[in-house]
């Protein structure tokens, strides 16, 4: 019996929160638009910090932002903070130094600072590794200026962090861990209760000291003995990182290649390259903490829980007064103080949820084609729900992202297998990567749009400022400043790509769901409507976004009929609620019944079709029209969904016809009297047909035009008209044309 | 964002890469702002257009533009921060006052330096008191605060009709004595009659005031006993029923009650109550839906407490009131004053008698409230004047020096006790208002935008606002007059309301617009029309039974 899921599952997630610094009151932006919250600011800002991985960080999970310009982030906890550890020997304590000092370099590496390194924020787990948490703070708040709050301990934080405003080079990270080594090699903390003034006062002396730091912060707690002992090369590392005069400091790339080091790099190699092959599959933690959510989880509940989102009723905090200039006088306020604690969620709702997946289902089989291999019965139940409940089912969900995560690994052979399994439905987390596979994207494409030139003026980027604080602003990730002006560069990028096209004002909802979802990667519906609606366009093609165009407008159709053109405008514009998953339907119905010719579409290219595409005659083109070969494989595949109807005289069509097509010579055809009963018995068929596709065959396409437009009168459904008539049916396939009995 | 200047220093990045067919070196000088800020590799492939460089350079190229912007910008870094070093380490920086700074950051921002805050005893008792309220204890608790209540009104209403006796006595007496000028009364005891009844008034106002404060403060004390030995009572043994009422033993003021008249039985159904509803959708892409009513009414009705048929039951807009006031949903009212915050005169006394008829149990009592306000006028007109120096308006300028409040500020005063509101949004207007015209920049719409600002922020998602922006009807009110007023107010609280979208707080569910009583059935109905179009009334989606897609065959 293998194991169960998550067995053995030593990671948790953190949950912290604080509050947005709010603006002065009515303050405008230079463009004149009211500033963003700087919640909505830290919240795109951090969309970067969630792309981050790396062993010896904390993943950033999820950044949400709730009312009253408050920010929760949710991020991987992995093991206990260092400050509850106690007597490390010195080789762990320089292990501790190393991995902290490779996740350092990855940040810095980056352009990432931490600022807030301390004991707290150093997470050592049950097999001795070392995880950064928190590293994103400065980072997300723009390096402070978002928030009210200081960010750093007072302890740990460089003098010349108190020194000056501005932004911190990474070299404050350096002195801060300095620091905290130092204490674990004193095994003694440093100024331990002592004032918060006179510990400011203290890390502010030390800039006062010519000679080691580490030797005077050892003889002032009475350390002097232990720091003696010290081996040399450990003393000249904490050397390196407490220097006052930052130019002497070290970064931490530069203190990796110290000595003391070298055997912890050779090791860390030789492990990195053991863990390559071997062939354990963990599961991402964004991956658990999506199914988590679905498994009933709530990060503000969790903290709620644990007292750090208190609720003080709102009555209690209403000011007394509010000035005409919007000022505020006698305001009971207390909240808003940031708070540093973290609530350790453990992954226990989502175990007992997947507690009966065998540990197996993690490695789903593919075929040799690269197909894959039979799906459960279980999924094959879920599947017949509807979207939306499939799309909120824990376990469904779990064997689909596994699914696609497996499809995705071996892209672009896989292409294939994604395109049918897209078919079914995409899980939300695994979306952007679906759709860059059903784009058929390959290649190096980072490359490629690096090599796009996003920042030199266009002629264009008015209209793009113009449009963008209009696209989806209620997303809070687009309104954000971030978002803005990733959308910027993405539709720079892509009037630069495609100089024959002209920038149209759509153009930025369009690319918005793609931004939306490929935030990190850079890659007039509301968005999460539209998400599904993509999921199917992209799977059908060029044609597709016509029928979705007619589902909607079908959608619409009563109210439409009713009313005249600027109020049909109005109405667009005004955008009723669309049931999207019943548009969608309909429109892939559509799809399925409509034969490709009828909607080629002349301006599209790379279309096998093309080759027997004629202009259409003036006065024709209402007219839908099938090619030969639509008809002909109409013909072969379904013959019960075709109705062909010759319109040529008796003499023709007694010289030869479609097989089982009737006749309705034009000339006996009264076209004022709409009364399909006119036609005669042998229009039987076309008073029955309920779904099958009307096919009219004859010479002159203006005549074509003419009786379908009759039959559309009479209320026939499905009509069309062969492109080039009977003789361009005798040039491709003389056999079917037979002589009627 | 405008950044400082020392914020990054523009540096010259050079980079130098051999021709292939001879000794020269082609230099290339490339502008660089330190911190850069952008796509290193970007950069790189832009150079490399922009210059035309060959391929070859490409990776050597972005290894020595990576390796520049590194060292430049540690350089940059250094260089400040040894220099703020330096300041500190020869004294040009005063080490103290940073520290100073930095300790009040610490200790006014993080939980962990701040001074340990517990519980106010108003946030325990209000914990108390909502979690009660959403228990069985609600019966008992509704009942108690009703009967409470109605001593209160009981023994105003006796003082009430005391004072109309003493009153009618003393004009009697006043009026004998008049008549008697000239036998036998003299002007000098007509006088001293006058101070005497000023002085039996007085007496009798002293002697009621303290009777009154008394009781009232007697009940908030046992009232707030009780609901904490309520709550300890039910956590400790889980009862299901609580325990009786608080009600000891009163004063027994009944008897005397059957011997005056209820004077007190204002007809408030002299108009017919015109009403109207709409739902409506809000914002361009992303809707947001509220619920709006159009009404008439007078603007006290909704803190009047409505008697009850038999005045032995609270009523239910009570419960709502008590279900929703320290819930993230409250109700507010816009309420037209003048300046003087006072309880003398205008509506504000109104107000204050009807909020003085029971005792307020959670919020310090209205003329209190008012008290701690005219304290916050002083900090407002300061702030103020210190704010005039900046603000060159020729509209501010010229109330600029005034000591009161000014059209379109608002005060906020907090209630438990009325019948359908939490929290009064006292507007102060002025006589501006009855005239024609004005338009969407007038004091009293931004303060109609603050409002609606504040009770964003706060929670208030119920709000009621006086539509013409005045509380009675009168005569030069005419329906032009009427439909443009309304015109403004629909269409400026609109646009506040799609503003409201960003400012992250709670949207308001419930918009209700008070239209003053008397009005005409005609105007009501033009008033009501224009609402739909201008807040544009949800589309709803309506599915025929024809348009249902078949589902595709297996």
């Amino acid at each position: 019996m293998c194991p169960a899921l998550l067995e053995n599952e030593e990671r948790c997630f953190g949950g912290m929160t604080f509050f947005a610094q709010s603006h002065p009151v009515e303050v405008c932006g230079s463009n004149g638009l009211p500033l963003t919250p700087n919640s909505i600011t830290i919240y795109g800002k951090s969309q970067f910090l969630k792309t981050i991985y790396h062993p010896n960080l904390s993943t950033y999970l999820d950044i949400i932002r709730s009312k009253h310009e408050r920010i929760v982030v949710v991020a991987e906890y992995n093991g206990d903070p260092l400050n509850s550890k106690k007597n490390v020997n010195t080789d762990d304590i320089l292990k501790i130094a190393f991995q902290c000092l490779l996740g350092l370099q990855y940040m810095n590496k980056l352009g990432l600072v931490h600022r807030h390194l301390s004991p707290e924020n150093i997470l050592f787990n049950k097999s001795g590794n070392v995880q950064l948490y928190n590293f994103g703070l400065y980072f997300m708040t723009d390096c402070g200026k978002n928030v009210s709050f200081p960010i750093g301990y007072p302890k740990y934080t460089a003098p010349e962090v108190f020194l000056s405003s501005g932004v911190s080079s990474p070299k404050v990270d350096s002195w801060s861990l300095g620091m905290i080594i130092a204490e674990l090699l004193l095994t003694k903390s440093i100024w331990s209760g002592v004032k918060l003034s006179q510990c400011l006062r203290k890390v502010l002396s030390l800039i006062h000291c010519e000679t080691s730091v580490f030797e005077r912060l050892a003889r002032e707690i009475n350390c002097y003995n232990i720091y003696k002992d010290l081996p040399d090369k450990v003393k000249e590392f904490v050397d390196c990182c407490l220097q006052i005069h930052p130019l002497k400091r070290k970064i931490p790339e530069e203190l990796l290649k110290l000595s003391i080091f070298e055997k912890f790099l050779l090791q860390n190699e030789k492990e990195i390259e053991k863990n390559l092959y071997r062939n354990i599959i963990v599961r991402k933690m964004d991956e658990l903490y999506y199914l988590w959510q679905l498994a009933g989880g709530d990060i503000t509940v969790e903290l709620k829980k644990q007292g750090l989102i208190r609720s003080r009723p709102p009555i209690l905090s209403i000011p007394n007064l509010v000035i005409l200039l919007g000022q505020m006088f006698g305001r009971r306020d207390t909240a808003g103080l940031f708070d540093l604690r973290v609530v350790k969620i453990p992954l226990d709702t989502l175990h007992q949820r997947l507690s009966h997946i065998p540990y197996i289902a993690n490695y789903p089989w593919l075929t040799d084609q690269m197909r894959v291999q039979s799906q459960e019965e279980l999924i094959d139940a879920a599947s017949q729900l509807p979207l939306i409940i499939r799309e909120r089912d824990t376990e469904y969900q779990f064997y689909r992202i596994v699914l696609y995560d497996r499809l995705l690994q071996v892209y672009p052979i896989t292409r294939e297998a994604i395109i049918e399994e897209a078919h079914k439905d995409i899980p939300p987390p695994v979306r952007g990567a679906v759709w860059a596979a059903l784009l058929g994207i390959t290649g190096d494409i980072q490359k490629y749009y690096d090599m796009i030139d996003k920042e030199t003026p266009t002629h264009t980027d008015r209209q793009i400022e113009v449009d963008i604080p209009r696209c989806h602003q209620y997303s809070e990730l687009l309104s954000s400043g971030a978002g803005h002006e990733r959308l910027q560069r993405l539709l720079k990028a892509w009037v630069r790509n495609n100089p024959h096209y002209v920038y149209w004002q759509g153009l930025d909802s369009l690319t918005a769901p793609f931004l939306y979802l490929n935030f990190n990667n850079e890659d007039v519906f509301p968005l999460h409507k539209i998400l599904h609606l993509w999921d199917k366009l992209l799977l059908g093609d060029s044609s597709f976004p016509l029928l979705v165009g007619l589902a909607i407008l079908k959608q619409l159709r009563d109210s439409l009929l009713t009313s005249g053109f600027n109020e049909c405008i109005l109405l667009f514009s005004d955008l009723p609620e669309i049931d999207i998953e019943l548009c969608v339907k309909d429109s892939m119905m559509m799809y399925q019944n409509t034969p490709p010719s009828i909607t080629y579409r002349k301006h599209q290219f790379n279309q096998p079709k093309d080759v027997n595409w004629l202009e259409p005659e003036p006065g024709t083109e209402k007219m839908p029209r099938i090619c030969v070969d639509d008809f002909l494989d109409l013909l072969d595949n379904s013959p019960d969904r075709l109705i062909a109807v010759d319109i040529r005289n008796n003499i023709q069509f007694e010289r030869g016809a479609v097989v089982g097509s009737i006749n309705i010579p034009f000339t006996s055809v009264q076209l004022s009297l709409t009364h399909i009963e006119t036609l005669g018995p042998h229009a039987k068929p076309l008073v029955e047909n309920k779904n099958s596709i009307v096919v009219i065959i004859g010479p002159h396409d203006q005549n074509n035009a003419l009786f379908a437009d009759f039959l559309i009168k009479c209320g026939v459904v499905g009509v069309c008209s062969l492109q080039g008539g009977i003789s361009a049916l005798r040039i491709k396939s003389p056999n079917i044309i037979v002589i009627p009995r | 964002m405008n950044m400082p200047e020392d914020e990054f220093v523009e540096k010259t990045f050079v980079y130098k890469f051999p021709t292939c067919t001879t000794n020269q070196e082609y230099v290339l000088e490339v502008p660089l702002k330190i911190p850069y800020g952008g796509n290193v590799k970007e950069l790189m492939y832009r150079i490399m257009s922009s210059f035309k460089l060959p391929c070859y350079v490409e990776s050597d190229l972005l290894q020595s533009l990576e390796h520049a912007i590194k060292t430049l910008t540690l350089e940059f870094y250094d260089e400040k921060a040894e220099k703020t070093l330096e300041d500190a380490i020869s004294g040009n920086l005063d080490i103290e006052d940073i520290i100073k700074n930095w300790e009040k950051t610490y200790k006014q921002k993080t939980a962990e330096y701040a001074d340990p805050i517990g519980t106010t005893d108003e946030e325990l008792f209000a914990a108390a008191y909502h979690k009660l309220v959403h228990s069985p204890s609600l019966e008992p608790i509704l009942q108690a605060e009703h009967k409470f209540g109605r001593d209160v009104t009981e023994v105003i209403q006796m003082r009430d009709s005391h004072y109309e006796q003493l009153t009618q006595k003393q004009t009697e007496e006043m009026r004998v004595a008049v008549e008697s000028l000239e036998a036998g009364s003299t002007e000098k005891s007509i006088n001293e009659m006058a101070g005497r009844h000023f002085e039996e008034q007085s007496l009798l106002q002293g002697h009621w005031g303290s009777r009154v404060d008394a009781l009232k403060l007697d009940q908030r004390r046992q009232y707030r006993n009780w609901i904490m030995r309520l709550l300890e009572e039910q956590q400790t043994n889980m009862l299901p029923t609580p325990v009786g009422s608080p009600i000891l033993s009163m004063p027994p003021i009944r008897p005397a009650l059957d011997n005056f008249v209820h004077s007190e039985e204002k007809n408030t159904a002299e108009y017919p109550i015109l009403e109207e509803s709409f739902t409506i959708h809000l914002g361009s892409q992303m809707k947001q839906m509220h619920n709006i009513r159009i009404l008439t009414g007078d603007v006290l009705d909704f803190c009047r407490i409505k008697k009850s048929d038999s005045g032995m039951d609270p009523t239910p807009q009570r419960l709502q009131t008590a279900l929703g006031l320290y819930s993230n949903d409250l109700c507010g009212l816009v309420l037209l004053s003048d300046n003087h915050l006072g309880s003398y005169s205008g509506i504000t006394k109104e107000l204050c008698s009807i909020c003085q008829l029971t005792t307020e149990f959670h919020f310090p009592p209205i003329d209190e409230q008012l008290e701690k306000i005219r304290e916050d006028v002083k900090d407002a007109v300061a702030w103020r004047q210190a704010h005039h120096r900046e603000v060159n308006d020729s509209q501010t300028k010229r109330s600029t020096g005034s000591k009161s409040l000014q059209t379109g500020d608002v005060y906020i005063t907090r209630h438990s006790n009325l019948a359908q509101v939490h929290v009064i949004f006292h507007m102060v207007v002025n006589d501006s208002l009855r005239s024609g015209d004005i338009n969407s920049r007038h004091p009293v719409i931004l303060g109609l935008r603050n409002i609606l600002k504040t009770a964003c922020c706060n929670d208030v998602t119920t709000l009621t606002i006086p539509i013409l922006l005045v509380h009675e009807m009168s005569e030069d009110m005419t329906v032009a007059w009427c439909t443009k007023r309304a015109e403004l107010v629909f269409k400026c609280v609109k646009g506040f309301m799609i503003e409201m979208a960003s400012w992250g707080g709670a949207e308001l569910k419930n918009l209700q617009f008070l239209v003053p009583k008397g009005m005409s059935e005609e105007v009501f109905g033009t008033l009501a029309t224009m609402l739909p179009s201008i807040f544009r009334v949800s589309n709803p989606l309506v599915f025929k039974a024809t348009s249902t897609p078949q589902t595709p065959k297996k």
